[in-house]
Parts: structure tokens; C-alpha cells; sequence
């Protein structure tokens, strides 16, 4: 009883530093936490098939992307798009990637689930640049403004405004994640980490297994996309070196594993490292590909089930100790 | 012969020459697989050590034989070592965590070029004996090329009489095919799983420092070799030599002609004709196995 009252004290003190965080920091600093916050749902949705599923997408870049060039293209060439709908299609044209996807994908696992996620992106990646009248190339495309919020049609909020947008994007991804988290929760979200467990005896009960690792893909996909869709709204630019590229591919599957994959909010916690990483290592050098490589490959060699998992062991451990003595 | 024939024939030698050293990349990068399990991710970013190597070695020696020579040997050497201190210690933790562990040495390699040649490209001369051109029969081609593809099927042919002719070449197939197996019959195993990788490592290098000189020596190169070396060995199949052989030479053909007629969409098409094959084969033309 009592940790679950602090649970939701320390739930609502998130809340409320949330809530105050544009008057605490600069702008410099609200866009660095809406980066830290859209890679973590990003690196939630990858998760979703790495640490649930047991599969590893190393295209997941793919999905990310197809979403921001949704919401890039939507918003040049219809004028007047409203910005939910145009955030919603991004996902959905993600969503729609992984089903056209998910028959051949379902069908593998291992490497060569790996190898084929990272050939479907690279596909992408190459027809993004090369493809230039449609997609801008390796510039891009520029986001000009964006669209005001219009709620019920009782009130509309200016979305260029950086405040504002803080306020949209935390509540959309908060959203997101909460979603993600209760799908998790839900007895479907057993049966992913059953088929990744035990696969013959989930076909022995009868379930089927293609159908299950085909929705688990869509929804990744599909939330993925908007995390894309939301990035690109963030950054007013959505070029392929950004959001399509190997390195966008990297970055969520070091989130998720120097975090820990075997928990719900390893990724989140390895999105914050990262990001915090970043703004401290850059006063010092510029070469912070140097830095999250090392500890990559550290937390890789020594703790394979992320920080999450090493607290757990090391808590473990001490509490055991105690009982002992 | 006519100039539209020798237009032919300059891009056929041109893309045999690209598929050639793609195979001496792929090659490697299958048998690694096909023994360890393991798809080296880092394996091109090897390449392009090799060709920073050599370009260094040229500068310290200036003897660009010299510096063939040494590049790819202390490359493999760093492979070796690699597998030893990285690979190994998380065999036990599976193929995901021996996949990802390759994503952060290749992360670290390509840092670290930036770190010590910085971000130019550099210029690797070639000596005066390989910097001409040949004409044979109304067609005018540099020897830098023809080389290439002569020291690509010279290696290739030695590695070839190693695999199929001796004994350690047939310790090395009976393991791609069943390592417990292998390993049962009181054959030291990781230390075959160390040499291959490391003459692996040493086929990327010789690619890389031969590389130098076509491409030039710049820290996107492992990217270009890796992608195309990439889709060789999903395409041809994972694990398999033969499959890797007909593809490469394909994709250098491919590539080459493609530049000629379609600049734009070469690289595109490609990638198409990959997922064109995974739709119908998901395990590559030539693979079987899982």
C-alpha cells in the first residue's frame, strides 16, 4: 500500500515538473527534452520487438522515417491540413509499411530478421536520396510552419510556438507511451513474450504465430511512425540523414540496450543517458560517437540486460546479503 | 572495334573489377557467418582500417608494395584480436548480443579513423609501373584495374586451394556445417573461429588497401564496401561461398552499368533487386540454413 502511494506522489510530482519545465529552462533546453522524449518512445517501439518479441529490427529507422516524410509532405503540398490528422497519417503510413512488410518479415527470426529490416531500410534510405523532385534529397524537406491545434473546433492553439508545441508533444507521447505500456499489459502483450519464450509450445496451444508477430510489427511500426512524425514536427526539417539513415537505425537499439530490454521503461532510461551524455560530453569534445560507442560495447560485454539489469542484479545481491547476516 | 563495343567492354572490366573486390569482402564476411553464426557488421569498417593502414605505410615506407603487404596483415591482426577480447566474451549471451557487439566495434572503428586521419579524403598514389594505360585492340584501359582484378582472383585461387585442399580447409568446412560436431571430435574450435575470422578480416583488408586507390580513402568507405558487401551475402544466401561469387560479380556488373545508363537509379536498383529476391527467397538464393 505504502509504495503504491509513493508510486503515484512520484508520478505526480513528474507531472508537475513537466508542467513547469518551460519556465524552469530555455528553449535550448525544452528541445533537448522533447528529443530525449520522442527517442524514447521511438526506442520504446523498438523494444516492442527486440526485448518482447525477441527479435532484433536493425531498420527500424525505416518506420521512423516513413513517418516524418509523411507529415513533411502532407504539410507542403495540402494546405490548410489540420495537425492531428497530419500526425495520425504519419503513423499510419508507417503502420502501413509494416504490413506490407510483415509477410515476409513473420517468416524469419535471428539474423535474419536483422539482416532483412536492415535491407528494407536501406532500401528506403537510397530511394529517399535518389528520388529528389519528391523527397529533397540529402536537404530535405523544410517545415516552414506548422499547423494550429484545433480541439472540438471550441479552440485552436498556435503550434509555432515553442511552448505550445513543448505542451502538445509531451501529452502526445506521454499518450503514446501509456498506450504502448497497457498493450504490454494486456494479455495479447503475454502472448509476444510467449512466442518469443517458447514458440513451438505457443503453436502446440494453438495460437497462431505469424498473426501474433505481425500485429506486434504493426504497432511498432505504426508508433514508430509517429514518433517519427512528431520528431520531424520538432525539428521544422525531415531530411533522409536525419531520420532514415543507418545512424537513426543505431541509435534506438543502443537506447534500448544500455537502458535494458527486458524492462518497459529500460529504453527510456537509456534515451535520458543519452541524450544527457550528449549535452555533457559536447563542452568537452566533439566526439560523442566515441564516447556512446565505448560504453555500447561496455555495457554489451558486462551487462547484457542494460542498467536496469545490473541494478536489479546488484540490488539482488545486497539484499540477499542482508538476509544472511 | 567499335566505340560503342569498347564502351561495353571498359564497363564489363570496370564492373568486374568492383565485383571482384566486393567478393574478397563478401568472402570473408560469409564464412565468418557461416562458421560463427555471426554477421559481421564491422567487417568493411576493417576494410577501410586496412586502407588507412596502407595509405600510412605508403607515407612511412614509400613502397606501395610494401605498404599491400603490411596493411591487410596488421588489419587481420586487429581482428584477431578483436574476436579474442570482444567476440568470445559474449559468445555465451547469444547471436544478438555477437550482432550488436560488431554494430559498437564499428561505431568505434569509424570514430576513430575520424580521430586519427580526420574526415578528408586522402589520395593513395599508385607507383608508376600500375598508373598507365593499356590499349588492346582499339580499347585503352588503366592497368591500375586490371591489376585489381588480378590480385582479387590470385588470392581468391590460393584461398581457394586452402579450403578445398588441405587439411585446415577441411576443418573449416565441417565446421560451417556442424561446429558441435567439429568441436566434439577434438578439434580446438574457437581457435579455427579466431584464424577464419582473423583471414577474414585480412581478405576485407587486402580489398581495402586495393580499394584506396579507386575510391579514395575517406571515412564514409566502409559504408559504400559494407552496404553493397551486404547485399551480396543476404542476396547469395548467408554462408554461402558460391552464392557470394555470382552475386558480387552481378552487383559489380550491375553497379557499373548502371552508372552508365541510369545514373541515378543504380544504387536504387540494387536495393530493389534485393528485396525482389528476398520476397521469393527469404534466405538468399543459395542459402539453406537458418
Amino acid at each position: 500500500m505504502r509504495t503504491k502511494l509513493l508510486t503515484w506522489i512520484l508520478w505526480g510530482l513528474v507531472i508537475i515538473l513537466l508542467f513547469f519545465l518551460p519556465k524552469l529552462v530555455n528553449l535550448y533546453y525544452l528541445s533537448l527534452f522533447l528529443g530525449f522524449v520522442i527517442y524514447s518512445l521511438y526506442a520504446v517501439t523498438l523494444n516492442l520487438l527486440l526485448g518482447y518479441m525477441g527479435v532484433l529490427s536493425f531498420g527500424h529507422a525505416m518506420f521512423f522515417g516513413t513517418g516524418a516524410y509523411t507529415v513533411a509532405l502532407l504539410l507542403k503540398h495540402i494546405q490548410g491540413i489540420p495537425l492531428l490528422p497530419t500526425i495520425l497519417l504519419g503513423g499510419l503510413a508507417a503502420g502501413l509499411l509494416a504490413v506490407i512488410l510483415s509477410p515476409l518479415l513473420v517468416r524469419v527470426s535471428g539474423t535474419a530478421f536483422a539482416m532483412l529490416t536492415l535491407a528494407f531500410s536501406q532500401l528506403i534510405f537510397v530511394a529517399a536520396l535518389k528520388f529528389r523532385e519528391v523527397t529533397g534529397g540529402e536537404d530535405g524537406i523544410g517545415l516552414a510552419s506548422l499547423p494550429p491545434l484545433k480541439l472540438l473546433g471550441l479552440f485552436s492553439v498556435d503550434m509555432n510556438d515553442k511552448i505550445n508545441f513543448y505542451y502538445f508533444a509531451i501529452i502526445f507521447v506521454a499518450l503514446c507511451l501509456f498506450l504502448l505500456w497497457f498493450y504490454t499489459k494486456t494479455p495479447f502483450g503475454s502472448l509476444i513474450v510467449g512466442v518469443r519464450d517458447n514458440a513451438l509450445r505457443m503453436d502446440y496451444l494453438g495460437f497462431n504465430l505469424s498473426h501474433i508477430r505481425a500485429i506486434n510489427l504493426i504497432v511498432s511500426g505504426t508508433f514508430a511512425g509517429l514518433a517519427g512524425a512528431t520528431h520531424g514536427m520538432l525539428m521544422k526539417l525531415v531530411s533522409t540523414v536525419g531520420v532514415l539513415d543507418i545512424g537513426t537505425c543505431f541509435k534506438p537499439l543502443m537506447m534500448a540496450y544500455i537502458g535494458g530490454v527486458g524492462s518497459f521503461f529500460g529504453p527510456i532510461l537509456g534515451s535520458g543517458i543519452l541524450h544527457i551524455l550528449e549535452d555533457v560530453v559536447i563542452r568537452f569534445t566533439d566526439r560523442i560517437g566515441l564516447v556512446n560507442g565505448t560504453i555500447f560495447v561496455l555495457v554489451v560485454l558486462f551487462a547484457p540486460q542494460g542498467l536496469i539489469g545490473l541494478f536489479n542484479t546488484v540490488k539482488a545481491k545486497w539484499f540477499q546479503k542482508e538476509k544472511v547476516s | 572495334m567499335s566505340p560503342t563495343t569498347v564502351l561495353y567492354v571498359a564497363q564489363a572490366l570496370h564492373g568486374l573489377a568492383y565485383g571482384m573486390l566486393l567478393f574478397l569482402i563478401a568472402s570473408g564476411l560469409t564464412l565468418i557467418f557461416g562458421m560463427m553464426g555471426i554477421l559481421n557488421i564491422a567487417h568493411a569498417s576493417f576494410a577501410m582500417l586496412a586502407a588507412y593502414f596502407c595509405f600510412t605505410a605508403l607515407k612511412l615506407t614509400g613502397n606501395f608494395w610494401a605498404a599491400l603487404v603490411i596493411a591487410p596483415v596488421i588489419a587481420g591482426f586487429v581482428g584477431v584480436l578483436t574476436e579474442r577480447f570482444l567476440l568470445r566474451p559474449v559468445h555465451k549471451h547469444g547471436h544478438l548480443a555477437e550482432l550488436l557487439i560488431t554494430v559498437g566495434i564499428m561505431t568505434l572503428i569509424l570514430e576513430l579513423v575520424k580521430y586519427f586521419w580526420g574526415t578528408e579524403s586522402l589520395v593513395v598514389k599508385i607507383p608508376q609501373s600500375l598508373s598507365g594505360l593499356v590499349k588492346v585492340a582499339g580499347l585503352t584501359y588503366p592497368v591500375y584495374r586490371l591489376f585489381v582484378i588480378g590480385i582479387s582472383v590470385l588470392i581468391l585461387g590460393f584461398m581457394a586451394l586452402i579450403l578445398f585442399k588441405t587439411r585446415l580447409g577441411k576443418i573449416v568446412q565441417a565446421a560451417v556445417s556442424d561446429t558441435e560436431m567439429v568441436s566434439a571430435l577434438g578439434i580446438n574450435t574457437p581457435m579455427v573461429f579466431m584464424l577464419v575470422f582473423g583471414i577474414g578480416i585480412w581478405l576485407a583488408g587486402v580489398a581495402g588497401a586495393v580499394a584506396g586507390p579507386l575510391l579514395t580513402v575517406f571515412p564514409g568507405m566502409a559504408d559504400q564496401l559494407g552496404m553493397d558487401a551486404f547485399v551480396v551475402v543476404v542476396v547469395g544466401g548467408f554462408g554461402s561461398l558460391l552464392g557470394a561469387f555470382i552475386v558480387a560479380l552481378f552487383l559489380g556488373e550491375l553497379n557499373a552499368y548502371g552508372i552508365q545508363f541510369i545514373p541515378r537509379l543504380a544504387p536504387v536498383l540494387m536495393f530493389a533487386f534485393m528485396a525482389l529476391v528476398l520476397a521469393f527467397k527469404p534466405m538468399g538464393l543459395f542459402g539453406e540454413r537458418e
